[in-house]
């Protein structure tokens, strides 16, 4: 692939593996132009792994943001049709405490119709009803479609779209530089993460798609972004509390979206600026966690007594408004700049700002600016065509419909790839053998990964399967992962590194709640693993920054 | 119900001072919740592996003056402790557990990823090096049951062939097994142990056979032998070249093997084993344990002369963390926990963390206190006790069995 990659000019070159580089990738690819996108580590390594996994119905933006907000509801209604696999129709509540009052729940109604959002008034005791999780003192309950979006799911069917429409795909790969020829950016230069191998890739037009990593981007490339990091705590729990995804109904504040996904449940966030050079230092502290807690069980009492699995934070990238170098005037919003006519360096696009929920949109702001540059007149179509995995199949209709039995895990996997889960092998037992139990990963389901979908790690392995992120948070399945890992890599030496960086990157998620049974748990992971398998650092090198994946 | 002594956890240390008392003729009642860590066990008990930053192969029991003064190990004294651990190969062997390995010199185990390391007694059928040497093999098959995933021959070759044995690696399969594959969690090694048995392990050493000619030794997951040495010793008298067991991980078929078998030995000792069953509390006159209550007796007490509590650490929930403190729940027994919990970890996952180090603080004679007072007739023993870090030190077995037979024989001596 890397020397295929060198030998042509590409139309576009996408650089940042969330869902916005993507899902530009698969926009441009889906338009005809040679596309390729280059991750510096793995996709949804950023922002785009490290939030809610919040299908807004935009509510949460109608009083304050009504922009943000009817772009919300029109991605919501469009992501149901095209990434069905990637997306659960919990629908949310915005509940009232007694604390909040109800001024902000009676003029939010009427912002959400505005904005073009069903909105629906509950009684409480209805809203207690129907989500029997919801603190029972509420005053007030608004019923929206929120949803919930697994966000490493529609990254990876973002990439596979645009693989099959042609693009290529690198990962491990970091800009190190730009290639110009005069004013005009002609290439990237790259610098392996895997073995340190430094290549470069021609493109007619670059799109700078790294979110606030975007920031060191375009200071290479010789422009000015003005970003401000803004880091957000989250925390997991062992399963779901909630049916429906509940926010309190007040100016948007700190811990307080509870969204029910897969497996588990996530509290958020916490909002702090933080300066740019801890960016990729994502700890949450002891601070955070009990913020999250205290204010979080005042969403849904039963977050006190349930299990912590983790916590994470992510950086959101806020982009201040393009004139404003001061950065007073920060917006949410889309942010799409033609570095040509802002700065005078052509060939050049940053794709920023805007949200998870908006990733399509902005997508298409940014290849709609690039296909102008280009000359090519396509329309897009991301709106409409599905995802791969969303398709509606022979075989998904029969799942649905309950003509074919399925086992658990098959349900598990199908709810993982959908229509594409045809291509996990099942063809004997031993395919079908279990490798994570927490998430039901079996063999065929590690290896069509392996195979498909990118994979070079665990933490890769983990990202597009779920395998590790279940209660026991890989103590039994790292092994086994790095053994059939290992098969497809037959390098044992980084196998051994890889599994002991893994246990090093779960435990960094782990401390920050590290009592009750997430304590149990890494004590027998530590004995388990450093103790009888006799994984210890004077075996092994294990990655130093965890985040580094 | 009254006993001479009541032992709370049914761990190896529980059991091994259980056995200790029972066979002094004591009337023992062991209370047991289930699992304890015997069952990730892996077939080796490890004395001492580390002493200042060192890995220790010679003289285990020389390098004690390396621990803090307050380590199990050091108010035991090391004449006491091989004492104590002369008496551990015997105890296994009437429990029917064969062992090797000497308490002057470590050997080194081999782990389930390939490594070496270094341990004191490890059982009977599995691979064991003695230190210093190069291995006694030049060729040797690496045999795995087919689909089994937690066993792995290509880190185990990796590790061998490092030390110039050359590995050929080979998946043998049986029909008495595909009943078990047809369910996608049940390949597990205990759950295997119960399938491989009788004639089973007849046709099983006949597929071994078939890759197994011209090697030097075989090499295979511990998946068998789980009740009794019957299968493991058919399939050695089956297979024409030697037989060797790796560990596994978890559940361990002879970490389940050796605590069956210790709790029956202490059962045929005419012990009293209340299985599934957890203290709740109990009370005290002055500073004497009196009686303790169960979940499962409800308000009928368990009266003894005298208590060990063998609850183990996090794992075994003998101590409890929430998010303000650790304490130990059954008595609230003092321990050496300092400061709240960004105090309790490391952030490097393997850094010495110092919740491993947290347990009860004793006197001389390993008795806890509460609030400060000695309790008289209640020792602590094993993973419970405070200050060591055993996975470090690679002292946890040895702690455990010389703590529990410490405390034995002062209660019976």
């Amino acid at each position: 692939m890397k020397d295929a990659a060198l030998k042509q000019e590409y139309d576009v070159i996408v650089i940042g593996g969330g869902a916005t580089g993507a899902g530009t990738a698969r926009d441009c690819a889906m338009r005809g132009l040679k596309t390729i996108l280059i991750e510096r580590l793995d996709f949804t390594a950023g922002a785009t792994g490290r939030n809610h996994g919040l299908l807004h119905s935009g509510a949460r933006y109608a009083h304050t943001d009504p922009e943000s907000a009817s772009e919300c509801i029109k991605e919501n209604m469009i992501l149901k049709r095209i990434a069905r696999h990637c997306i659960e129709e919990t629908g949310g509540l915005f509940v009232s405490l007694p604390e909040d009052g109800l001024d902000y729940h009676a003029a939010f109604i009427q912002d959400c119709l505005k904005a073009g959002i069903p909105a629906e008034e509950l009684d409480p005791k209805e809203a207690v009803r129907v989500e029997p999780s919801v603190n029972p003192e509420i005053i007030g309950a608004v019923k929206v479609p929120d949803g919930s979006v697994d966000p490493f799911r529609l990254t990876t069917a973002n990439v596979m779209a645009a693989r099959m429409n042609g693009a290529d795909i690198m990962t491990y790969q970091e800009v190190t530089g730009f290639i110009k020829d005069g004013t005009r950016i002609v290439g990237v230069k790259l610098r392996s993460h895997r073995d340190g191998s430094e290549t470069e890739v021609r493109g007619r037009v670059t799109i700078n798609a790294a979110g606030i990593w975007g920031h060191r981007l375009a200071e290479l490339a010789g422009v000015r972004l003005n970003m401000y990091p803004a880091k957000g705590s989250l925390l997991i729990f062992g399963h779901r509390i909630n049916r429906m995804v509940l926010n309190r109904c007040r100016k948007p504040g700190d811990a307080d979206i509870l969204v029910p996904g897969d497996t588990i449940c996530v509290i958020g966030t916490t909002s702090t600026r933080i300066p740019y050079d801890q960016i990729d230092n994502m700890e949450v502290n002891p601070e955070e966690v009990d913020l999250l807690l205290r204010e979080g069980v005042k969403l849904s009492p039963a977050m006190a007594w349930t299990r912590i699995l983790r916590a994470y934070a992510g950086v959101r990238p806020l982009v201040a408004s393009d004139d404003d170098p001061t950065g007073r005037s920060i917006s949410r919003g889309i942010v799409c700049i033609d570095h040509e006519k802002r700065d005078g360096v052509e060939g050049f696009i940053t794709i920023t700002g805007g949200k998870l929920m908006t990733y399509r949109l902005m997508a298409e702001e940014a290849t709609d600016m690039a296909c102008r540059k280009l000359g090519v007149d396509r329309k897009c179509q991301t709106a409409s065509v599905p995802l791969p995995g969303s398709e509606d199949t022979d075989d998904d209709r029969k799942r649905k419909s309950h003509i074919i039995e399925l086992s658990t895990e098959q349900k598990a996997a199908g709810d993982r790839h959908g229509s594409l889960t045809s291509k996990i092998v099942s063809d004997d037992d031993a395919a079908d053998a279990l490798v994570c139990e927490c998430e039901q990963v079996s063999v065929g389901e590690v290896n069509y990964a392996i195979e498909e979908l990118h994979v070079h790690n665990l933490v890769n392995l983990r990202r597009r399967t779920r395998l590790g992120m279940g209660t026991c948070q890989g103590e039994l399945c790292a092994c086994r992962g790095a053994g059939l890992l290992e098969r497809h890599d037959k390098c044992t030496q980084r196998s051994l590194d890889d599994l002991a960086s893994f246990l090093d990157e779960r435990w960094h998620g782990m401390y920050p709640v590290c009592w009750g049974e997430t304590l149990v748990e890494i004590q027998f992971t530590s004995w388990l693993y450093e103790g009888v398998c006799g994984l210890d650092p004077s075996e092994v090198k294990v990655t130093e920054n965890p985040t580094q994946h | 119900m009254r006993f001479d002594t009541i032992i709370i956890g049914g761990g190896l240390s529980g059991l091994v001072s259980a056995i200790e008392c029972a066979r002094a003729g004591q009337k023992t009642a062991v209370v047991s919740a289930g699992q304890s860590a015997l069952h990730f066990w892996s077939g080796s008990f490890e004395l001492l592996g580390q002493a200042g930053g060192e890995t220790v192969i010679d003289r285990p029991l020389d390098s004690l003056d390396t621990l803090p003064e307050n380590h199990p190990y050091r108010r035991i004294g090391s004449e006491r402790l091989r004492t104590l651990l002369s008496k551990v190969p015997g105890m296994l062997s009437d429990a029917g557990l064969k062992s090797a390995g000497s308490l002057d010199r470590n050997h080194l185990r081999l782990t389930p990823l390939g490594f070496l390391k270094p341990a004191w007694l490890t059982l009977g059928d599995y691979v064991a090096f003695e230190a210093g040497k190069p291995l006694p093999w030049k060729k040797v098959a690496l045999v795995n049951i087919y689909s089994y995933l937690d066993f792995y021959p290509r880190f185990l070759a990796y590790g061998l062939e490092k030390r110039g044995v050359e590995c050929k690696m080979a998946a043998v399969n049986i029909p008495d097994l595909d009943t078990l594959r047809k369910s996608t969690t049940e390949m597990r090694a205990t759950n295997m142990s119960r399938f491989l048995t009788d004639s089973a392990v007849d046709r099983l050493a006949a597929e071994v056979n078939k890759v197994a000619k011209g090697m030097d030794a075989v090499i295979m997951p511990a998946v068998l032998g789980i009740y009794s040495d019957a299968p493991v010793e058919c399939l050695r008298k089956g297979v024409d070249v030697p037989v060797w067991f790796v560990p596994t991980t978890p559940a361990s078929v002879p970490g389940v093997r050796c605590q069956l078998s210790l709790r029956d030995l202490f059962i045929r000792l005419g012990g009293e084993f209340l299985p599934g069953d957890i203290v709740k509390g109990g009370e005290f006159e002055k500073n004497r344990l009196r009686r303790v209550y169960t979940v499962n007796l409800g308000d009928m007490p368990l009266e003894g002369d005298n208590f060990i509590i063998s609850t183990g650490s996090f794992f075994g929930h003998g101590l409890i963390a929430d998010i303000e403190r650790i304490y130990e729940p059954v008595f609230g027994l003092d321990l050496n926990v300092k400061g709240g919990r960004t105090e309790w970890y490391r952030k490097d996952f393997y850094a010495p963390q110092p919740y491993m180090e947290y347990g009860v603080t004793t006197d001389k004679e390993f008795r806890p206190s509460r609030k400060g007072e000695t309790i008289e007739n209640l020792y602590a023993t094993g993973a419970l006790l405070a200050g060591f870090n055993a996975l470090k030190e690679g002292s946890g077995a040895g702690i455990t069995l010389a703590t529990a037979l410490h405390v034995a024989s002062r209660i019976t001596g």
